[in-house]
């Protein structure tokens, strides 16, 4: 079900590789300037894992959930806020902080099996890719919980995101936008006619719409050279996808046929 | 410094409380949105955001104000999510008597198990009923109340692990929110979030309450309930381990 001209694994490449990269460059052009201006780089590595988990819940909510999309967006956002805040500390503790986005992706994976295998062979439903598609999503909602996280805090050690982002609350806004971000695409599109590149396209619409969150949020954590790059990348962003999603929608609907207004008098 | 051990049993408890009480809740769905089948009108997600929120503050408010009293905890969280659930279905149910014009029933059962009221009569042809009828609506108090209970727990444990943590009763900048009060939130919400979701696929979707053949399924989730809070409680009070300097 659910086929597409992007497969799986390459869009878990774009997901896993871009992701990193865009939070690796925030943390380290940051540490190199000792400034805040390249905080926008994870945000848009947050994005890439909005584009990778957007088509994973497209791919096993195709199935049908019983429960709505939302459902399985909330649950896999739940696990890799658990596996974020876990790998941030694992990474501090243990050894070199730059490894905590990989085990902070790692840990989500685990999560995401055991939820995957709970709801597969003992709650029972009935979706083969069901293991596979709550480790990916939950792969993904930890690289959008960092992204986010790491372009409002200005690095992602243990310290700063604890202090800027879960300390002052911002946490929770990164939990439901980002969630949001990626349930909704498939949530909006579904249907007989969905198609993956209107899905994804909508995907990176509402990605971009997120970023604005923490573009603002960066704002109250580092001023104007944090907030200012992300915001005009996210609005910039946001227009042209939600233009090319307009584009795809009117290049999808079939043709609009006027039904007239209600017959004054009942024809017998 | 380990974690208690105590506390990885609370977090799993609350974690079968939440999968638990969700079974309770009147859970109607879109078809309910529409007033064609008993509940509140949306999914899991939403009833669950809603009231284990609300627990949440309710439980937080109480564990700052008695100082981490165990039991004025629980209870204010349990009664806190019923109070939201019983505003969520009482102003779904006015809209749906006095603006979509039905009346409140259930199809599932004759008779309401509760109020003794004849049912079958009200229930408009097509439909599964309407509302959330007396019997759903003292279900979904008592659900709220197990639910909220359990959430809850999990934020007493957390609560209790993160404040012996050096550093973690700071508040951020001169706003008065303190580091444990905030991490402990965030692992609550996610390990409500996995559980009630995980409720939310044994039930299918939607559920009207005790009364609901549905409800037999619940051993189902208690197991996945078990499991699931087990890793996230793991992971949750791992923590304190590696910021205290080791095991």
């Amino acid at each position: 079900m659910a086929e597409g001209d992007r497969s799986p694994r390459q869009l878990m490449g774009i997901g896993i590789i871009g992701g990193l990269i865009g939070i690796y460059l925030a943390n380290y052009l940051n540490v190199l300037t000792n400034s805040a201006w390249f905080s926008f780089f994870a945000a848009l590595g947050a994005i890439l894992g909005v584009f990778w988990g957007a088509d994973a819940v497209r791919r096993v909510a195709s199935y049908g959930l019983g429960t709505g999309v939302p459902s399985i967006g909330m649950l896999s956002i739940g696990s890799g806020q658990v596996a974020v805040l876990l790998g941030l500390a694992v990474a501090k503790f243990y050894g070199p902080e730059a490894a905590a986005p990989i085990i902070a992706l790692i840990l989500a994976g685990i999560v995401g099996i055991v939820n995957g295998v709970m709801a597969r062979r003992v709650i029972r439903m009935n979706i083969a890719i069901m293991e596979r598609s709550m480790t990916e999503i939950a792969m993904a909602a930890s690289i959008i919980i960092l992204g986010f996280s790491t372009a409002i805090a200005g690095g992602f050690t243990f310290d700063k995101i604890m202090s800027y982002v879960v300390a002052s609350g911002f946490i929770i806004a990164v939990f439901i936008v980002g969630g949001l971000a990626m349930l909704h695409p498939f949530n909006a599109c579904l249907g007989p006619d969905e198609r993956q590149k209107r899905t994804l396209t909508l995907a990176l619409s509402t990605g971009f719409l997120t970023m604005p969150v923490a573009g603002i949020a960066s704002g109250a954590i580092n001023g104007v050279p944090a907030a200012v790059p992300t915001l005009i990348i996210a609005i910039i962003g946001w227009i042209i996808y939600y233009l090319r999603f307009f584009d795809e929608t009117k290049r999808d609907a079939a043709a609009m046929l006027s039904t007239g207004l209600i017959p004054e008098e009942e024809m017998v | 410094m380990m974690f208690d051990l105590l506390f990885l049993l609370y977090i799993v408890l609350g974690g079968i409380f939440i999968g638990a009480g969700v079974h309770f809740i009147p859970v109607g769905g879109a078809p309910a949105a529409m007033s064609q089948a008993t509940g509140v009108g949306t999914g899991t997600t939403m009833l669950a955001a809603a009231s284990g929120l609300t627990g949440l503050i309710g439980a937080g408010s109480a564990y700052a104000a008695s100082g981490g009293n165990f039991a004025y905890t629980i209870v204010l969280g349990g009664v806190s999510a019923a109070l939201m659930i019983s505003i969520l279905a009482f102003i779904a149910n006015v809209m749906y008597v006095y603006g979509a014009g039905v009346p409140l029933s259930s199809a599932k059962v004759k008779y309401d198990p509760v109020s003794r009221w004849r049912q079958d009569l009200y229930v408009s042809r097509g439909t599964e009923g309407h509302g959330s009828p007396m019997v759903s609506f003292i279900s979904g108090i008592i659900g709220a109340f197990i639910a909220g209970l359990g959430g809850a727990l999990v934020y007493f444990a957390l609560a209790a692990t993160y404040q012996t943590i050096p550093g973690f009763t700071a508040t951020f900048g001169s706003y008065p929110a303190l580091w444990y009060v905030s991490l402990a939130a965030a692992f609550a919400i996610g390990i409500f979030f996995l559980n009630c979701v995980m409720a939310s696929y044994n039930i299918g979707g939607t559920i009207e309450g005790f009364h609901d053949p549905k409800f037999k399924r619940i051993p189902k989730s208690i197991v996945a309930s078990l499991v699931v809070s087990f890793v996230g409680g793991l992971f949750a009070l791992l923590i304190l381990p590696m910021l205290t300097g080791g095991f």
